[in-house]
Parts: structure tokens; sequence; C-alpha cells
């Protein structure tokens, strides 16, 4: 049971509609959303780990029902911010990393190697003790990073993650992101160069899918009319 | 005040955490029922220099501490001056900055984790009456963590204020730091709902 499949979802905020209608049926490893402010993107998003509730309509994810499986959903998907900084629950980098496998009855040491690979893979091993809020926006998103990714989730969701990166930073996320994971991503991004990268896109507007499709067809179109 | 923790072998360093917390809730206990005499001041100030010299923190420390708590201590000091005989007074302020230090004492010898689980461990009795010890685990571990966050913010204000030419005033440093604030809380919010914190 993989994939994202949602019927006739709808989500207001009081009264206010943000997602109107959408139906979507995704297996595709890398999903891009695209569209202007304040068209949905983030209410999808959010939808995916049960962050926000449909007001109408179903929806499935990777087998499990949002609105009545949260808890377990939330242990399935992960999800990354564009704010670096609100993403720290502990003090120093390890201890960020060690945080997201509270509860799982793991030993100290499996905990301890877990924690040195994942911050091996991202580069941040030499920082392991140093306090969190001392890295790089770029090295925070990396450290969000490697905190979810030590789950394991089958999901990967991120909400604009290179939004505050310079150049290379976001570089670095983007490679992790969509050439070095193997579990399935929803990226919401205005970086066209990113949503190029994924194997569909998704175009929301005004709360509504109104395309999707190919991300070469989908941006040309999308560049043009926003030209 | 708060602060991080640093590396050291020192006693205090070793001692478990849930015993040096409890150590430091009985001190802290006792000194605010003692009467505010000069007897009381000079046993507490010599408790905070005593812990903070076999501790291996040293002086160095103990000033930085005492700097960063210099508004508090002008905040708490002033209003009692006012109304109160000044040994009562000062032996008041003094017992508190004396608590605070330790405090801190305790923070920088202790790793946020550790804190945590004797608290979870702790308190863990609570939850037959409701009580719930992760949340106030994950409390403490959120206030040492935000504080570089949240003196992040004051610095920005500062400048950005700076830049325009503008004078600091309360109000025009307060309101927008309640802002960043609040608005870190909403995002962080979302973000331990993603991590699975219930
Ligand atoms: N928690 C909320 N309460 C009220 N309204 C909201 C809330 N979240 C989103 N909205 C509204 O829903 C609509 C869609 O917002 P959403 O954040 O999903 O857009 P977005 O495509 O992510 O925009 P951006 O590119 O600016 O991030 C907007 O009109 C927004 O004001
Ligand atoms: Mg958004």
């Amino acid at each position: 049971m993989t994939g994202i499949s949602a019927r006739e979802v709808g989500v207001e905020f009081d009264g206010r509609v943000a997602l109107r209608g959408v139906s979507v049926e995704l297996t595709e490893r890398r999903i891009a959303v695209i569209g202007s402010n304040g068209s949905g993107k983030s209410t999808f998003a959010r939808l995916l780990n049960g962050l926000v509730a449909p007001t109408t309509g179903s929806l499935t994810v990777h087998g499990l029902d949002p609105a009545h499986q949260a808890r377990e959903l939330r242990r399935r998907v992960g999800f990354i911010f564009s704010n670096p900084d609100a993403q720290i629950i502990m003090p120093t980098v390890a201890e960020d990393v060690a945080y997201s496998l509270r509860g799982r009855g793991l030993a100290r040491d499996e905990v301890r190697d877990r924690v040195t690979a994942i911050l091996e893979r991202f580069g941040l091993a030499a920082h392991a003790d140093a306090p969190a809020h001392a890295l790089s926006s770029g090295q925070k998103q990396l450290l969000a990073l490697s905190a979810v990714l030590i789950t394991e989730p089958a999901l990967l969701v991120a909400d604009e993650p290179t939004a505050l990166l310079d150049a290379r930073n976001t570089r670095r996320i983007a490679a992790a992101l969509l050439d070095e994971l193997p579990q399935q991503l929803v990226l919401v991004t205005h970086d066209l160069r990113l949503a190029a990268r994924c194997d569909v896109a998704l175009w929301f507007d005004d709360g509504r899918l109104i395309a999707q499709g190919s991300p070469a067809e989908l941006l040309a179109r999308y560049e043009r009319e926003h030209a | 005040m708060i602060a991080l923790y640093r590396t050291g072998t020192g006693p205090l360093h070793r001692l478990a955490a849930g015993p040096k917390l409890l150590l430091f809730a009985v001190i802290a206990l006792t000194l605010s029922l003692l009467a505010p005499t000069l007897w009381m001041l000079g046993a507490a100030l010599a408790l905070v220099v005593a812990v903070y010299a076999v501790a291996g923190l040293g002086a160095r420390e103990l000033g930085r501490q005492l700097w960063t708590s210099r508004w508090l201590i002008v905040i708490m000091l002033v209003p009692q001056l006012i109304v109160l005989p000044p040994v009562v007074a000062v032996a008041n302020t003094g017992r508190v900055v004396a608590i605070i230090l330790l405090a801190a004492a305790v923070t920088l010898t202790t790793r946020v984790p550790a804190v945590i689980e004797a608290t979870e461990r702790g308190l863990g009795w609570t939850r037959r009456f409701g009580g719930n010890p992760a949340l106030v685990g994950l409390v403490l571990a959120l206030t040492i963590t935000t504080i570089p966050v949240i003196a992040g913010f004051a610095t920005v204000i500062r400048e950005a204020q700076a830049a325009r030419g503008a004078r600091m005033r309360l109000t025009t440093f307060v309101v927008p730091l309640l802002v960043m604030s609040l608005r870190h809380a909403d995002d962080l919010g979302d973000a331990l709902a993603a991590r699975g914190v219930e």
C-alpha cells in the first residue's frame, strides 16, 4: 500500500477555503508541488502527515487514513519545514537527532551508532557535540533532514526546504532529497529547477489542483503564464 | 542563567542527574525558607563559590553567569530597597541570585537528555494523577534549546533598529521580540507535531 490517494479533498479554515476538490493518485517517487503564494501547496503538504485534516473528501497516505491514524502516520511520514531554526528540539546536534528515536525501545549503543552513521552521511559528524543553533542555515536543514531520515520514513514531505538557503546549500539539500533518497518525496518549491528534477509535478492555483503531469511540460506552461 | 552544557570531568559532572537535581531542589528550598539575614546571604554565596570551584567551572564562568543576570538583579533589588530595610532587600535578592547561579551550575554540568530522563523517572508517580512527566522533560529541553534563538532575535531587532537610526525604546523592542517569538513558537509547534510529539 504505497502512494497517496486523494478523493475530492477540501480544506477550510474558519470558513475560508484553502483547498477544494483535490483528487489525485500518486505513486511516483519524486513529486513536485508548485503554485503561487497562497495557492494551497502547504495545506496539501500538511494533509499528508495529519498536521491538517480534510474538511471534506477522503485521503489515504501509504495505506493510512490521516483523520483516524494520525499518530501512526507521523511515524511513517517525515516532514521538513523551511525555517531551519524552528525544527531544533534538543541543544546539541547529536542529541537532536537522537531525540527522533526516543520511545522506540532501542539500546543506547544502537541509538549512538545510528546517530553517528546519519551524521556522517550528511557531513555533520564533526559537529555532533556542537550546539545545534550554532550551525549555518544549510547545516541546520541537513540536521533537520538527519533527524527525520533516522526514523526511516516511508514518505518525506518537504515544504520549501531551500527557501532560506544560498545556492551551494540548496544544491546540497537538493542532492540529498532528489538523488540520494529511496523513499517517496513530496517537494513543495518555488525553485522550478528543483521541480524539473522530479518525476511528476502538481500545479495548485487558488486551492485547486489545476494541472498534473510531466515536470518538463507543466513547468514550461507555468513559466509562460507567470512571465 | 540557564546555560548550555560544558564538557568536563569534575565531581558535579560525574554526579548522576537525578541526585543532582534533587540536591539542587533541597538547597533552593532551604535558601528560600531561611530568614533574610546577612548570615544566610554569606552562607549562600559561600556555597555558590564552593560549588563553582569544586565543579571546576571557575571564577570566570561564575562572573559570566553573574553578568548575564545583572538586569534581573537590578529589577529585583530596586523595588525592594524602596519598601524594605536594606539588609532584607539585599539578602532577599542575594538568595535568588544564589539559586540562579546554582541552577546554572546544574545545567552547565548536566547533559539535557540526562535531565529529561531524570525528570521523567522522578516524576513518574505523577502519571497516576494525570501528570505528564514526558511533557515536563520536553519543556525543560525546549527552554534550554530556545534561549539562544530568542537571544538571536533580540540581536536582529537591535541591529535592524540601529541600521535605521532608531533609538532603543522598550516598546519598539518588546513588541517585535514578542511577535518573532510567537512566530517561532508556532513553527516549533508544527515541527514538534511532525516529529511525533503529542
Ligand atoms: N492555519 C490557517 N488558518 C487560516 N488560514 C490558513 C491557514 N493555513 C493556510 N491558510 C490559508 O489557506 C490558503 C492556502 O495557504 P497555503 O499556506 O496552503 O498556501 P501556499 O501555497 O503554501 O502559499 P506560500 O507559497 O505562500 O507558502 C491561504 O489563503 C492561507 O491564507
Ligand atoms: Mg506554503
